[in-house]
Protein backbone atom coordinates (compact mmCIF):
# COMPACT_ATOMS: atom_id res chain seq x y z
CA UNK A 1 0.00 0.00 0.00
CA UNK A 2 2.56 2.58 1.19
CA UNK A 3 6.19 1.92 0.26
CA UNK A 4 9.11 4.08 1.34
CA UNK A 5 12.49 3.22 -0.10
CA UNK A 6 15.84 4.72 0.85
CA UNK A 7 14.30 8.04 1.87
CA UNK A 8 16.64 10.96 2.53
CA UNK A 9 15.05 14.14 3.84
CA UNK A 10 15.69 17.08 6.11
CA UNK A 11 15.36 20.81 6.55
CA UNK A 12 17.48 23.09 4.40
CA UNK A 13 21.01 21.72 4.43
CA UNK A 14 20.48 19.59 7.50
CA UNK A 15 19.70 16.01 6.58
CA UNK A 16 17.62 14.25 9.22
CA UNK A 17 16.76 10.99 7.49
CA UNK A 18 19.68 9.06 6.04
CA UNK A 19 17.99 6.51 3.82
CA UNK A 20 15.10 4.78 5.52
CA UNK A 21 12.82 2.13 4.07
CA UNK A 22 9.40 1.37 5.51
CA UNK A 23 6.53 -0.69 4.15
CA UNK A 24 2.92 -0.32 5.27
CA UNK A 25 0.84 -3.19 3.85
CA UNK A 26 -2.89 -2.83 3.21
CA UNK A 27 -5.06 -3.23 6.29
CA UNK A 28 -2.11 -3.27 8.66
CA UNK A 29 -1.00 -0.94 11.40
CA UNK A 30 2.70 -0.15 11.32
CA UNK A 31 4.36 1.86 14.04
CA UNK A 32 7.49 3.93 13.99
CA UNK A 33 9.12 4.29 17.38
CA UNK A 34 12.23 6.10 18.47
CA UNK A 35 13.46 8.77 20.82
CA UNK A 36 13.03 12.51 20.41
CA UNK A 37 14.85 13.82 17.39
CA UNK A 38 15.23 10.41 15.76
CA UNK A 39 13.32 11.65 12.69
CA UNK A 40 9.84 10.20 13.22
CA UNK A 41 7.95 13.40 12.46
CA UNK A 42 10.32 14.21 9.60
CA UNK A 43 9.46 10.84 8.07
CA UNK A 44 5.76 11.62 8.31
CA UNK A 45 6.25 15.07 6.82
CA UNK A 46 8.28 13.73 3.93
CA UNK A 47 5.63 11.11 3.17
CA UNK A 48 2.74 13.57 3.10
CA UNK A 49 4.65 16.19 1.12
CA UNK A 50 4.96 18.81 3.88
CA UNK A 51 8.68 18.74 3.14
CA UNK A 52 10.33 17.68 -0.12
CA UNK A 53 12.43 14.52 0.14
CA UNK A 54 16.04 14.92 -1.03
CA UNK A 55 16.09 11.48 -2.59
CA UNK A 56 14.44 8.12 -2.34
CA UNK A 57 11.13 6.77 -3.43
CA UNK A 58 7.67 6.90 -1.91
CA UNK A 59 4.76 5.13 -3.54
CA UNK A 60 1.13 4.90 -2.60
CA UNK A 61 -0.96 2.15 -4.18
CA UNK A 62 1.87 1.57 -6.63
CA UNK A 63 1.76 5.21 -7.71
CA UNK A 64 4.91 7.27 -7.25
CA UNK A 65 4.14 10.25 -5.01
CA UNK A 66 7.73 11.34 -4.26
CA UNK A 67 8.12 15.11 -4.38
CA UNK A 68 4.45 15.82 -5.02
CA UNK A 69 2.81 18.72 -3.18
CA UNK A 70 0.93 17.82 -0.02
CA UNK A 71 -2.39 18.70 -1.63
CA UNK A 72 -1.82 16.26 -4.51
CA UNK A 73 -0.74 13.54 -2.12
CA UNK A 74 -3.88 14.07 -0.04
CA UNK A 75 -5.96 13.81 -3.19
CA UNK A 76 -4.19 10.53 -3.96
CA UNK A 77 -5.66 9.13 -0.75
CA UNK A 78 -3.16 9.74 2.02
CA UNK A 79 -4.41 11.48 5.17
CA UNK A 80 -1.98 12.91 7.70
CA UNK A 81 -3.03 13.86 11.21
CA UNK A 82 -0.01 16.03 11.99
CA UNK A 83 2.00 16.49 15.13
CA UNK A 84 0.54 19.31 17.20
CA UNK A 85 -2.97 18.64 15.79
CA UNK A 86 -3.00 21.74 13.57
CA UNK A 87 -6.78 22.16 13.58
CA UNK A 88 -8.22 25.27 11.92
CA UNK A 89 -8.74 27.42 14.99
CA UNK A 90 -11.04 29.96 13.37
CA UNK A 91 -13.42 27.39 11.87
CA UNK A 92 -16.11 25.33 13.57
CA UNK A 93 -15.66 21.65 14.39
CA UNK A 94 -18.02 20.65 11.57
CA UNK A 95 -16.19 22.87 9.07
CA UNK A 96 -12.86 21.35 10.12
CA UNK A 97 -14.28 17.89 9.48
CA UNK A 98 -15.77 18.88 6.12
CA UNK A 99 -12.41 20.27 5.04
CA UNK A 100 -10.95 16.84 5.74
CA UNK A 101 -13.24 15.67 2.95
CA UNK A 102 -12.21 18.54 0.65
CA UNK A 103 -10.94 16.31 -2.19
CA UNK A 104 -14.18 14.32 -2.00
CA UNK A 105 -16.32 17.47 -2.09
CA UNK A 106 -14.37 18.99 -4.96
CA UNK A 107 -12.25 16.74 -7.14
CA UNK A 108 -9.62 14.04 -6.98
CA UNK A 109 -11.47 11.57 -4.85
CA UNK A 110 -14.71 9.67 -5.06
CA UNK A 111 -17.39 11.60 -3.21
CA UNK A 112 -19.19 8.70 -1.51
CA UNK A 113 -21.36 9.47 1.48
CA UNK A 114 -19.74 12.51 3.10
CA UNK A 115 -22.70 13.22 5.40
CA UNK A 116 -22.75 9.58 6.49
CA UNK A 117 -19.03 9.67 7.22
CA UNK A 118 -19.53 12.84 9.24
CA UNK A 119 -22.11 10.95 11.31
CA UNK A 120 -19.68 8.07 11.77
CA UNK A 121 -16.93 10.42 12.97
CA UNK A 122 -19.40 11.91 15.45
CA UNK A 123 -20.23 8.38 16.64
CA UNK A 124 -16.55 7.63 17.10
CA UNK A 125 -15.95 10.93 18.91
CA UNK A 126 -19.18 11.89 20.72
CA UNK A 127 -17.48 14.93 22.23
CA UNK A 128 -17.08 16.41 18.77
CA UNK A 129 -20.82 16.14 18.15
CA UNK A 130 -21.48 18.03 21.38
CA UNK A 131 -19.18 20.78 20.20
CA UNK A 132 -19.84 20.71 16.49
CA UNK A 133 -20.61 24.43 16.14
CA UNK A 134 -17.83 25.55 18.45
CA UNK A 135 -14.66 27.08 17.01
CA UNK A 136 -11.87 24.51 16.95
CA UNK A 137 -9.48 26.93 18.67
CA UNK A 138 -11.62 26.84 21.81
CA UNK A 139 -11.47 23.04 22.20
CA UNK A 140 -9.30 21.38 24.83
CA UNK A 141 -6.13 19.58 23.77
CA UNK A 142 -7.78 16.17 23.88
CA UNK A 143 -10.75 17.38 21.86
CA UNK A 144 -8.45 18.96 19.31
CA UNK A 145 -6.66 15.63 18.94
CA UNK A 146 -10.00 13.90 18.34
CA UNK A 147 -10.79 16.56 15.77
CA UNK A 148 -7.45 16.14 14.00
CA UNK A 149 -8.01 12.39 13.78
CA UNK A 150 -11.62 12.77 12.71
CA UNK A 151 -10.63 15.31 10.08
CA UNK A 152 -8.04 12.90 8.64
CA UNK A 153 -10.63 10.11 8.58
CA UNK A 154 -13.00 12.30 6.57
CA UNK A 155 -10.77 11.83 3.53
CA UNK A 156 -11.76 8.17 3.58
CA UNK A 157 -8.03 7.57 3.20
CA UNK A 158 -6.20 4.60 1.75
CA UNK A 159 -3.46 5.21 4.30
CA UNK A 160 -3.74 7.20 7.51
CA UNK A 161 -0.67 8.75 9.12
CA UNK A 162 -1.05 9.48 12.83
CA UNK A 163 1.76 11.56 14.27
CA UNK A 164 1.97 11.49 18.07
CA UNK A 165 -1.77 11.34 18.71
CA UNK A 166 -1.19 11.03 22.45
CA UNK A 167 1.21 13.95 22.78
CA UNK A 168 0.48 16.24 25.70
CA UNK A 169 -2.66 14.41 26.76
CA UNK A 170 -3.71 13.31 30.24
CA UNK A 171 -3.21 9.57 30.91
CA UNK A 172 -6.92 8.84 30.66
CA UNK A 173 -7.06 10.48 27.23
CA UNK A 174 -3.95 8.64 26.09
CA UNK A 175 -5.66 5.30 26.62
CA UNK A 176 -8.75 6.70 24.89
CA UNK A 177 -6.59 7.57 21.86
CA UNK A 178 -5.17 4.05 21.74
CA UNK A 179 -8.67 2.58 22.11
CA UNK A 180 -9.70 4.56 19.03
CA UNK A 181 -6.61 3.48 17.09
CA UNK A 182 -7.47 -0.19 17.71
CA UNK A 183 -11.10 0.53 16.80
CA UNK A 184 -9.89 1.97 13.48
CA UNK A 185 -7.64 -1.03 13.01
CA UNK A 186 -10.68 -3.24 13.48
CA UNK A 187 -12.33 -1.36 10.61
CA UNK A 188 -9.42 -2.33 8.38
CA UNK A 189 -7.86 1.12 8.05
CA UNK A 190 -4.21 1.06 6.97
CA UNK A 191 -2.17 3.14 9.39
CA UNK A 192 1.32 4.38 10.03
CA UNK A 193 1.53 5.39 13.68
CA UNK A 194 4.28 7.46 15.27
CA UNK A 195 4.33 7.33 19.03
CA UNK A 196 6.44 8.05 22.05
CA UNK A 197 4.49 5.51 24.08
CA UNK A 198 6.34 2.69 22.37
CA UNK A 199 4.81 -0.13 24.41
CA UNK A 200 1.24 0.94 23.74
CA UNK A 201 2.06 1.50 20.07
CA UNK A 202 3.56 -1.97 19.73
CA UNK A 203 0.49 -3.44 21.43
CA UNK A 204 -1.85 -2.08 18.78
CA UNK A 205 0.48 -2.42 15.76
CA UNK A 206 1.15 -5.41 13.54
CA UNK A 207 4.65 -4.41 12.65
CA UNK A 208 7.19 -1.98 14.01
CA UNK A 209 10.25 -0.01 12.95
CA UNK A 210 12.76 1.49 15.35
CA UNK A 211 14.22 4.77 14.17
CA UNK A 212 17.56 5.88 15.56
CA UNK A 213 19.36 9.04 14.41
CA UNK A 214 17.64 9.00 11.03
CA UNK A 215 18.23 5.31 10.32
CA UNK A 216 16.13 2.22 10.89
CA UNK A 217 18.04 0.30 13.54
CA UNK A 218 15.72 -2.69 13.61
CA UNK A 219 12.28 -3.79 12.53
CA UNK A 220 10.03 -6.77 12.84
CA UNK A 221 6.58 -7.97 13.85
CA UNK A 222 5.31 -5.98 16.82
CA UNK A 223 5.21 -8.99 19.15
CA UNK A 224 8.80 -9.77 18.38
CA UNK A 225 9.98 -6.18 18.93
CA UNK A 226 8.16 -6.05 22.25
CA UNK A 227 10.30 -8.90 23.51
CA UNK A 228 13.55 -7.79 21.94
CA UNK A 229 15.94 -7.07 24.83
CA UNK A 230 17.60 -4.10 23.10
CA UNK A 231 14.27 -2.47 22.21
CA UNK A 232 12.98 -3.17 25.70
CA UNK A 233 15.95 -1.52 27.32
CA UNK A 234 15.98 1.53 25.07
CA UNK A 235 12.30 2.28 24.46
CA UNK A 236 9.99 0.25 26.63
CA UNK A 237 11.62 1.06 29.94
CA UNK A 238 11.05 -0.46 33.33
CA UNK A 239 7.64 1.20 33.76
CA UNK A 240 6.09 -1.00 31.09
CA UNK B 1 -26.88 70.21 13.04
CA UNK B 2 -28.03 69.96 9.47
CA UNK B 3 -24.57 70.76 8.27
CA UNK B 4 -23.06 68.07 10.48
CA UNK B 5 -25.57 65.51 9.17
CA UNK B 6 -24.69 66.57 5.64
CA UNK B 7 -20.98 66.13 6.34
CA UNK B 8 -21.57 62.71 7.85
CA UNK B 9 -23.53 61.59 4.82
CA UNK B 10 -20.79 62.76 2.46
CA UNK B 11 -18.20 61.09 4.65
CA UNK B 12 -20.03 57.78 4.48
CA UNK B 13 -19.64 57.40 0.71
CA UNK B 14 -15.95 58.23 0.90
CA UNK B 15 -15.51 55.94 3.90
CA UNK B 16 -17.12 53.02 2.12
CA UNK B 17 -14.55 53.33 -0.65
CA UNK B 18 -11.72 53.32 1.89
CA UNK B 19 -13.36 50.33 3.52
CA UNK B 20 -13.65 48.48 0.22
CA UNK B 21 -9.98 48.98 -0.67
CA UNK B 22 -8.97 48.04 2.88
CA UNK B 23 -11.06 44.91 2.53
CA UNK B 24 -8.88 44.06 -0.46
CA UNK B 25 -5.76 44.39 1.71
CA UNK B 26 -7.29 41.97 4.20
CA UNK B 27 -8.05 39.35 1.55
CA UNK B 28 -4.44 38.77 0.55
CA UNK B 29 -3.07 39.29 4.04
CA UNK B 30 -5.32 36.53 5.35
CA UNK B 31 -4.16 33.87 2.90
CA UNK B 32 -0.50 34.73 2.40
CA UNK B 33 0.55 37.29 5.01
CA UNK B 34 1.34 39.65 2.15
CA UNK B 35 -0.28 42.87 0.96
CA UNK B 36 -0.57 44.37 -2.47
CA UNK B 37 0.76 47.88 -1.99
CA UNK B 38 -0.54 48.58 -5.47
CA UNK B 39 -4.17 48.39 -4.35
CA UNK B 40 -4.58 52.08 -5.16
CA UNK B 41 -3.19 51.48 -8.64
CA UNK B 42 -5.52 48.52 -9.11
CA UNK B 43 -8.35 50.93 -8.33
CA UNK B 44 -6.95 53.51 -10.74
CA UNK B 45 -6.56 50.99 -13.58
CA UNK B 46 -10.09 49.75 -12.95
CA UNK B 47 -11.43 53.28 -13.16
CA UNK B 48 -9.49 54.16 -16.33
CA UNK B 49 -10.32 50.90 -18.11
CA UNK B 50 -13.92 51.54 -17.10
CA UNK B 51 -13.68 55.05 -18.52
CA UNK B 52 -12.50 53.73 -21.88
CA UNK B 53 -15.19 51.07 -21.89
CA UNK B 54 -18.09 53.44 -21.11
CA UNK B 55 -17.31 55.11 -24.42
CA UNK B 56 -18.60 51.96 -26.08
CA UNK B 57 -21.23 50.60 -23.72
CA UNK B 58 -23.41 51.40 -20.72
CA UNK B 59 -21.97 51.81 -17.23
CA UNK B 60 -23.76 48.70 -16.00
CA UNK B 61 -22.43 46.51 -18.78
CA UNK B 62 -18.94 47.86 -18.14
CA UNK B 63 -18.87 46.80 -14.47
CA UNK B 64 -18.58 43.03 -15.04
CA UNK B 65 -15.82 43.61 -17.61
CA UNK B 66 -13.88 45.82 -15.20
CA UNK B 67 -14.30 43.16 -12.51
CA UNK B 68 -12.80 40.56 -14.85
CA UNK B 69 -9.99 42.96 -15.73
CA UNK B 70 -9.31 43.59 -12.03
CA UNK B 71 -9.13 39.86 -11.31
CA UNK B 72 -6.63 39.33 -14.15
CA UNK B 73 -4.56 42.29 -12.99
CA UNK B 74 -4.46 40.77 -9.49
CA UNK B 75 -3.34 37.41 -10.85
CA UNK B 76 -0.59 39.21 -12.79
CA UNK B 77 0.64 40.99 -9.63
CA UNK B 78 0.66 37.75 -7.66
CA UNK B 79 2.44 35.72 -10.33
CA UNK B 80 5.03 38.34 -11.23
CA UNK B 81 5.57 40.11 -7.93
CA UNK B 82 4.51 38.05 -4.97
CA UNK B 83 4.93 34.40 -5.92
CA UNK B 84 8.68 34.64 -6.61
CA UNK B 85 9.18 36.35 -3.23
CA UNK B 86 7.12 33.72 -1.43
CA UNK B 87 8.98 30.92 -3.23
CA UNK B 88 12.38 32.14 -2.20
CA UNK B 89 10.98 32.74 1.30
CA UNK B 90 12.05 36.36 1.00
CA UNK B 91 10.40 37.94 3.98
CA UNK B 92 10.00 41.45 2.63
CA UNK B 93 10.59 41.03 -1.11
CA UNK B 94 6.89 41.32 -1.83
CA UNK B 95 6.81 44.82 -0.36
CA UNK B 96 9.26 46.12 -2.95
CA UNK B 97 7.79 44.14 -5.84
CA UNK B 98 4.23 45.27 -5.23
CA UNK B 99 5.36 48.88 -4.83
CA UNK B 100 7.47 48.63 -8.02
CA UNK B 101 4.58 47.16 -9.96
CA UNK B 102 2.38 49.97 -8.65
CA UNK B 103 4.80 52.57 -10.01
CA UNK B 104 4.96 50.76 -13.35
CA UNK B 105 1.16 50.66 -13.57
CA UNK B 106 0.99 54.37 -12.83
CA UNK B 107 3.52 55.16 -15.57
CA UNK B 108 1.74 52.95 -18.06
CA UNK B 109 -1.53 54.65 -17.21
CA UNK B 110 0.03 58.09 -17.66
CA UNK B 111 1.22 57.07 -21.10
CA UNK B 112 -2.10 55.64 -22.19
CA UNK B 113 -4.57 58.06 -20.61
CA UNK B 114 -2.38 61.12 -20.17
CA UNK B 115 -1.45 63.22 -17.15
CA UNK B 116 -4.68 65.14 -16.81
CA UNK B 117 -7.61 64.15 -14.68
CA UNK B 118 -10.68 63.29 -16.70
CA UNK B 119 -14.33 63.43 -15.63
CA UNK B 120 -16.11 60.14 -15.55
CA UNK B 121 -19.66 60.34 -16.91
CA UNK B 122 -22.14 59.61 -14.15
CA UNK B 123 -24.55 56.75 -14.86
CA UNK B 124 -27.08 58.21 -12.43
CA UNK B 125 -28.68 61.68 -12.32
CA UNK B 126 -26.24 64.20 -10.87
CA UNK B 127 -28.93 66.22 -9.15
CA UNK B 128 -28.90 65.51 -5.42
CA UNK B 129 -31.88 63.97 -3.67
CA UNK B 130 -33.25 65.65 -0.55
CA UNK B 131 -33.84 63.71 2.65
CA UNK B 132 -34.92 65.90 5.60
CA UNK B 133 -32.90 68.72 4.17
CA UNK B 134 -29.82 66.60 3.63
CA UNK B 135 -28.63 66.33 0.06
CA UNK B 136 -27.50 62.95 -1.16
CA UNK B 137 -26.15 62.23 -4.60
CA UNK B 138 -27.67 59.11 -6.19
CA UNK B 139 -24.11 58.03 -6.96
CA UNK B 140 -23.25 58.14 -3.25
CA UNK B 141 -26.06 55.69 -2.55
CA UNK B 142 -24.74 53.43 -5.30
CA UNK B 143 -21.26 53.53 -3.73
CA UNK B 144 -22.58 52.42 -0.35
CA UNK B 145 -24.86 49.72 -1.78
CA UNK B 146 -22.21 48.43 -4.20
CA UNK B 147 -19.45 48.28 -1.59
CA UNK B 148 -21.63 46.50 0.95
CA UNK B 149 -22.89 44.08 -1.70
CA UNK B 150 -19.43 42.94 -2.75
CA UNK B 151 -18.16 42.60 0.83
CA UNK B 152 -21.23 40.57 1.79
CA UNK B 153 -20.85 38.39 -1.29
CA UNK B 154 -17.25 37.55 -0.37
CA UNK B 155 -18.12 36.90 3.28
CA UNK B 156 -21.00 34.66 2.26
CA UNK B 157 -18.73 32.73 -0.08
CA UNK B 158 -16.17 32.24 2.69
CA UNK B 159 -18.70 31.06 5.21
CA UNK B 160 -20.97 28.89 3.12
CA UNK B 161 -19.08 27.27 0.26
CA UNK B 162 -16.46 24.58 0.68
CA UNK B 163 -14.08 26.63 -1.49
CA UNK B 164 -14.55 29.61 0.81
CA UNK B 165 -13.84 27.42 3.81
CA UNK B 166 -10.68 26.30 2.03
CA UNK B 167 -9.69 29.98 1.84
CA UNK B 168 -10.30 30.41 5.58
CA UNK B 169 -8.39 27.20 6.30
CA UNK B 170 -5.45 28.48 4.28
CA UNK B 171 -5.43 31.68 6.34
CA UNK B 172 -5.63 29.70 9.56
CA UNK B 173 -2.85 27.17 8.87
CA UNK B 174 -1.36 26.95 5.41
CA UNK B 175 0.53 23.67 5.90
CA UNK B 176 -2.46 21.93 7.44
CA UNK B 177 -4.65 23.23 4.61
CA UNK B 178 -2.27 21.57 2.17
CA UNK B 179 -2.75 18.29 4.02
CA UNK B 180 -6.49 18.59 3.38
CA UNK B 181 -5.80 18.48 -0.36
CA UNK B 182 -6.25 22.24 -0.72
CA UNK B 183 -3.99 23.78 -3.35
CA UNK B 184 -2.89 26.67 -1.16
CA UNK B 185 -0.86 28.33 -3.92
CA UNK B 186 -4.04 28.57 -5.94
CA UNK B 187 -5.91 29.98 -2.95
CA UNK B 188 -3.33 32.77 -2.65
CA UNK B 189 -3.55 33.59 -6.37
CA UNK B 190 -7.32 33.61 -6.03
CA UNK B 191 -7.14 36.01 -3.08
CA UNK B 192 -5.04 38.42 -5.16
CA UNK B 193 -7.57 38.19 -7.98
CA UNK B 194 -10.38 38.92 -5.55
CA UNK B 195 -8.45 41.73 -3.91
CA UNK B 196 -7.68 43.59 -7.15
CA UNK B 197 -11.19 42.89 -8.34
CA UNK B 198 -12.69 44.73 -5.36
CA UNK B 199 -10.25 47.59 -5.92
CA UNK B 200 -11.16 47.88 -9.62
CA UNK B 201 -14.82 47.79 -8.65
CA UNK B 202 -14.19 50.51 -6.06
CA UNK B 203 -12.54 52.50 -8.85
CA UNK B 204 -15.58 52.56 -11.10
CA UNK B 205 -17.82 53.28 -8.11
CA UNK B 206 -15.86 56.31 -6.97
CA UNK B 207 -14.85 57.62 -10.41
CA UNK B 208 -18.13 59.42 -11.20
CA UNK B 209 -17.84 61.27 -7.85
CA UNK B 210 -14.24 62.33 -8.26
CA UNK B 211 -11.98 62.75 -11.23
CA UNK B 212 -10.25 59.90 -13.00
CA UNK B 213 -6.53 59.92 -13.65
CA UNK B 214 -3.29 58.03 -13.31
CA UNK B 215 -2.54 59.47 -9.88
CA UNK B 216 -5.98 58.98 -8.32
CA UNK B 217 -4.98 55.73 -6.63
CA UNK B 218 -1.94 56.88 -4.68
CA UNK B 219 -3.70 58.71 -1.85
CA UNK B 220 -6.70 56.38 -1.80
CA UNK B 221 -4.47 53.32 -1.51
CA UNK B 222 -2.49 54.87 1.32
CA UNK B 223 -5.54 55.98 3.28
CA UNK B 224 -7.18 52.61 2.82
CA UNK B 225 -4.03 51.07 4.21
CA UNK B 226 -4.39 53.09 7.38
CA UNK B 227 -8.05 52.05 7.49
CA UNK B 228 -6.96 48.42 7.28
CA UNK B 229 -4.61 49.01 10.21
CA UNK B 230 -7.23 50.93 12.20
CA UNK B 231 -9.95 48.38 11.57
CA UNK B 232 -7.65 45.39 11.93
CA UNK B 233 -6.05 43.42 9.12
CA UNK B 234 -7.91 40.28 10.14
CA UNK B 235 -11.24 41.67 11.24
CA UNK B 236 -13.63 41.35 8.28
CA UNK B 237 -16.21 44.00 9.02
CA UNK B 238 -13.81 46.19 11.01
CA UNK B 239 -12.64 47.83 7.79
CA UNK B 240 -16.11 49.19 7.08
CA UNK B 241 -16.24 50.87 10.48
CA UNK B 242 -12.64 52.02 10.10
CA UNK B 243 -13.43 53.40 6.65
CA UNK B 244 -16.50 55.25 7.87
CA UNK B 245 -14.61 56.76 10.80
CA UNK B 246 -11.88 58.03 8.50
CA UNK B 247 -14.32 59.26 5.84
CA UNK B 248 -16.46 61.18 8.32
CA UNK B 249 -13.43 62.54 10.18
CA UNK B 250 -12.16 63.93 6.87
CA UNK B 251 -15.32 65.69 5.79
CA UNK B 252 -16.01 67.17 9.23
CA UNK B 253 -12.44 68.34 9.78
CA UNK B 254 -12.41 69.76 6.28
CA UNK B 255 -15.45 71.87 7.09
CA UNK B 256 -14.96 72.85 10.74
CA UNK B 257 -11.21 73.31 10.81
CA UNK B 258 -9.65 73.52 7.39
CA UNK B 259 -9.46 71.32 4.35
CA UNK B 260 -5.69 71.55 4.77
CA UNK B 261 -6.01 69.55 7.97
CA UNK B 262 -8.56 67.01 6.76
CA UNK B 263 -6.10 64.11 6.74
CA UNK B 264 -4.87 64.76 10.27
CA UNK B 265 -7.59 63.09 12.41
CA UNK B 266 -7.30 59.87 10.48
CA UNK B 267 -3.55 59.77 10.89
CA UNK B 268 -3.83 60.65 14.58
CA UNK B 269 -6.28 57.81 14.97
CA UNK B 270 -3.82 55.53 13.20
CA UNK B 271 -1.06 56.49 15.64
CA UNK B 272 -3.43 56.01 18.56
CA UNK B 273 -4.57 52.56 17.42
CA UNK B 274 -1.01 51.45 16.75
CA UNK B 275 0.10 52.43 20.23
CA UNK B 276 -2.94 51.14 22.14
CA UNK B 277 -4.27 48.17 20.20
CA UNK B 278 -1.85 47.19 17.41
CA UNK B 279 -4.12 44.39 16.15
CA UNK B 280 -6.60 47.10 15.14
CA UNK B 281 -9.79 48.31 16.80
CA UNK B 282 -11.61 45.17 15.77
CA UNK B 283 -8.63 42.90 15.27
CA UNK B 284 -9.11 39.55 16.89
CA UNK B 285 -6.44 37.68 18.69
CA UNK B 286 -7.41 34.07 18.14
CA UNK B 287 -8.10 32.12 21.28
CA UNK B 288 -5.85 29.10 21.17
CA UNK B 289 -5.85 26.48 23.87
CA UNK B 290 -2.87 24.20 24.09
Amino acid sequence: MLQIENLHAGYGKVEVLHGISVAVPKGKVVTLIGSNGAGKTTTMRAISGMIKPVSGNISLNGKNITGMTSSRIARSGLAHSPEGRRVFATLSVTDNLLLGAFPRLTYGRERGDVQGDLERVFELFPRLRERKSQLAGTLSGGEQQMLAMGRALMLNPDVLLLDEPSMGLAPLLVSEVFRIVSELKGRGITMLLVEQFAAAALNVADYGYVLENGRISCHGPADQLKNDPAVKAAYLGAAH
Amino acid sequence: MEILAQLVVSGIALGMIYGLIAFGYQLTFATSGTLNFGQGEALMLGALVGLTLVGHMSYWLMIPLVIVFGALQGIFVERVGVLPALKTKSEFGWIMTTISLAIIFKNVAENIWGHDDITFPSPLPTAPLQFFGIRVLPMEILVVVGALAIILAVELFNRKSIYGKAVVATSSDRDAAGLMGINTGMVITFSYALSSMTAAFAGVLIAPLTLTGATMGVVLGLKAFSVAIIGGLNSGMGVIVGGLILGIAETTTGYYISTGYKDVPGLLLLLLVLSIKPAGMFGKSVIKKV
